[in-house]
């Protein structure tokens, strides 16, 4: 070919197949219309977690949970013949990053259904991308904001509002009447002064001072010191490990002195490993798997417990963690949905609103208002001690 | 209220601590070689992981730390010998790029080896005191203690011992310090392996209170940066002064307006001494170095 004609039709055929390929991604009917082959071929179920970054201590046991459960259920048949691919990305802890994976899983993964994320933040980054999506979204974290007044997104970790009730019910009876709150600064965190004043007004006890922290921090000397000179009675940390746990340790080494309760974000190893001796004494809510030896014989929780710690104490030689839980729960409340209404969203979502699962973060009783399941009967309080977790009250 | 004000201090000069010991890293560097080397926190977080890792394994608690302290300066040598020295031409730019490349590098290989969760060293022997109400913690100590045994061991080792002098001689004047007979490989390598040393030690002596973390060099190595430009990336004294200056400003802000600024108040001072002093505290701006 001539040097000129080159010129011309290189260029073309470059935006051609450029062309080509940006139509076939997008969906042209604007709607999903039910495709005969994909009914046959294999389920699709995506998961966005914090496997790296400030959330680690989250992602990682529950990228464990998942792979090992998908790996479980293909062995098992799958759903109806079906095999599950389940397909799950790091967001790196970030909201964008969040964001990114998303988009990705709905728009090139064709997934049905998306497990995350791992933390508040990143998770409420999500929400709006199912929603518009129309996809079923089930968030392993803990702030009802994200799934308040919400169509498409659902959770399995104990709401932080009804992680606040049972703690304040226990300030409540130990006659505390003034609390100091130390704070996660990211979504985690976001609200909680807002429901221990609201919490607190029925129960007469005030917020008298609130701090906050970046999860990634690692001095807390600061907040600690406010604090030690405030007039609370009781403090509440409110974080995830290890910035939970170095607070704890840094609460203690600089004699704050007073009673302090954590949230349910600290229920897993790593709050020992950051605290050490600091740990004891702190009492938090969180879900019946780390006190499991210690529960009533017929409690309806205990087999399914039990069952899953032999499981991924086998396949990955240590305990799981409370988090580990949430993405234990996730995903059989999905894959039961998916067994009772297959994979059409709007059906997949119908069914999901009347999800019931007793599981390990508690017993779930899904409605279309109430897209959490769990009320605070499905946290107890335990007191740390020497390593472990000692149930105080169911 | 004075004594949170004492508290706040005495956090601010454990943090600043290490810091000092970071830009005492980095002027070593820069004045033999014109290297910023933005690997310097990777090392302190590099050792901070070894040693967690060797202590976890059974391994006695000095018996880790000096490993670790040594294979960090050797990893600091390899850094010299295999990719800074085999550059020709070496501008500012061109070492910041190399070294911005060694610390992905290194984060990197912390990553896949050690994982994405933050490791702690055990404390180092001693007992926390409380005197008037502000509590001391007993890791503080030795932070400081690292600083004025390490920092001010470097700081003598540079005005007083013949090696040290050498240094000084080949940042002053390379040609000069050639034709007298000093080699110029070997005050680079000892550059570099006073950057691996020091860093190493302040990462070492930080973990058991701060977690060592694969990411967390970046931060740390941005802070240990502005102190040296504090010291006007020649002189140590200035240096080591800025930093615990900017340690006690940081909990300062942190404690009195906002935690979520502790950060911010590095980057503003950075700024601020850039754009007003930029030779930093160094009381006599000469045209001489070090």
């Amino acid at each position: 070919m001539k040097k000129s004609r080159l010129r011309f039709i290189a260029p073309i055929a470059v935006i051609t197949a450029l062309a080509l390929s940006g139509c076939s991604n997008s969906n042209l009917g604007g709607t999903a219309d039910a495709d005969p082959a994909a009914e046959a071929g294999p389920i699709k179920i995506g998961a966005v977690l914090d496997v790296t970054g400030v959330g680690a201590s989250l992602g990682v046991p529950e990228q464990n949970t998942l792979t090992m459960l998908a790996k479980q259920l293909n062995a098992d048949g799958g759903i109806g013949g079906r095999d599950v691919e389940l397909t799950i990305i790091d967001n790196q802890s970030t909201e964008d990053g969040a964001a990114k994976a998303t988009s990705k899983l709905i728009e090139s993964d064709k997934v049905d259904l998306i497990i995350g994320a791992s933390r508040t933040g990143p998770s409420l980054a999500m929400r709006p991308i199912a929603e518009a999506a129309k996809i079923p979204m089930i968030s392993v974290a803990a702030n009802v904001a994200i799934v308040k007044d919400s169509e498409w997104v659902f959770k399995t970790a104990q709401n932080d509002v009804v992680v606040l009730e049972r703690i304040l019910d226990d300030a409540e009876a130990k006659g505390y009447t003034k609390l100091a709150l130390v704070r996660d600064a990211t979504g985690f965190g976001e609200g909680v002064a807002d429901y221990i004043t609201e919490l607190g007004a029925e129960r007469d006890i005030t917020l008298v001072m609130t701090e906050s922290f970046e999860p990634s921090a690692t001095d807390f000397t600061p907040q600690m010191t406010n604090v030690r000179g405030s007039d609370a009675d009781a403090v509440i940390i409110w974080g995830i490990n290890p910035s939970a746990g170095l607070a704890q340790k840094a609460y203690v080494q600089l004699s704050v002195n007073k009673p302090v309760y954590h949230s349910h974000g600290i229920s897993n190893q790593a709050f020992f490993d950051a605290a050490g001796d600091a740990a004891n004494g702190v009492v938090a809510p969180m879900g019946r798997l780390l006190v499991a030896d210690q529960l009533a014989a017929d409690n309806p929780q205990r087999t399914v417990i039990e069952q899953f710690k032999a499981d991924y104490n086998e396949a990955y030689g240590e305990q799981p963690s409370g988090f580990a839980g949430h993405a234990f729960d996730a995903w059989h409340i999905a894959v039961n949905a998916i067994e009772a209404a297959g994979t059409d969203p709007a059906a997949l979502r119908d069914e999901l609103e009347t999800a019931q699962w007793t599981g390990i973060s508690g017993v779930f009783k899904m409605t279309a208002k109430n897209h959490s399941g769990l009320d605070a009967s499905a946290l107890i309080l335990a007191e740390a001690e020497d390593g472990r977790w000692n149930l105080l009250k169911d | 209220m004075f004594t949170d004000f004492l508290q706040l201090t005495v956090a601010g000069l454990s943090q600043g601590s290490v810091y000092a010991l970071l830009a005492v890293g980095l002027i070593a560097v820069y004045t033999v070689r014109h290297v910023i080397n933005i690997a310097q926190g990777e090392f302190a977080m590099l050792a901070g992981l070894g040693s967690a890792w060797l202590t976890a394994s059974g391994m006695p608690l000095f018996l880790a730390i000096l490993v670790a302290i040594l294979t960090v300066t050797l990893v600091a040598i390899a850094m010299e010998r295999l990719i800074i020295a085999r550059v020709k031409k070496l501008t500012p730019l061109t070492s910041i790029i190399l070294t911005l490349g060694v610390s992905t590098l290194l984060q990197a290989i912390m990553l896949l080896v050690w994982g994405p969760e933050a490791k702690g060293v055990p404390l180092f022997p001693g007992t926390n005191i409380l005197i008037g109400g502000v509590s001391i913690r007993s890791q503080e100590f030795w932070m400081i203690g690292a600083l004025v045994v390490v920092g001010g061991g470097i700081v003598l080792f540079y005005e007083k011992s013949r090696w040290g002098k050498a240094l000084r001689a080949c940042a002053e004047q390379p040609v000069a310090a050639r034709i007298v007979g000093i080699s110029p490989v070997a005050a680079s390598v000892l550059a570099f392996a006073i950057a691996g040393f020091v860093g190493a030690v302040a990462g070492v002596v930080a973990s058991p209170i701060y977690l060592s973390l694969w990411s967390g060099g970046v931060l740390l190595g941005l802070k240990g940066f502005v102190a040296a430009v504090l010291g006007g990336f020649v002189s140590f004294r200035a240096a080591i002064v800025g930093a615990l200056l900017l340690g006690m400003i940081e909990a300062y802000v942190a404690g009195y307006v906002g935690s979520g600024l502790r950060d911010g108040a590095a980057f503003l001072i950075l700024i601020l001494v850039l754009v007003v002093r930029p030779q930093g505290l160094v009381l006599k701006p000469t045209a001489v170095r070090v």
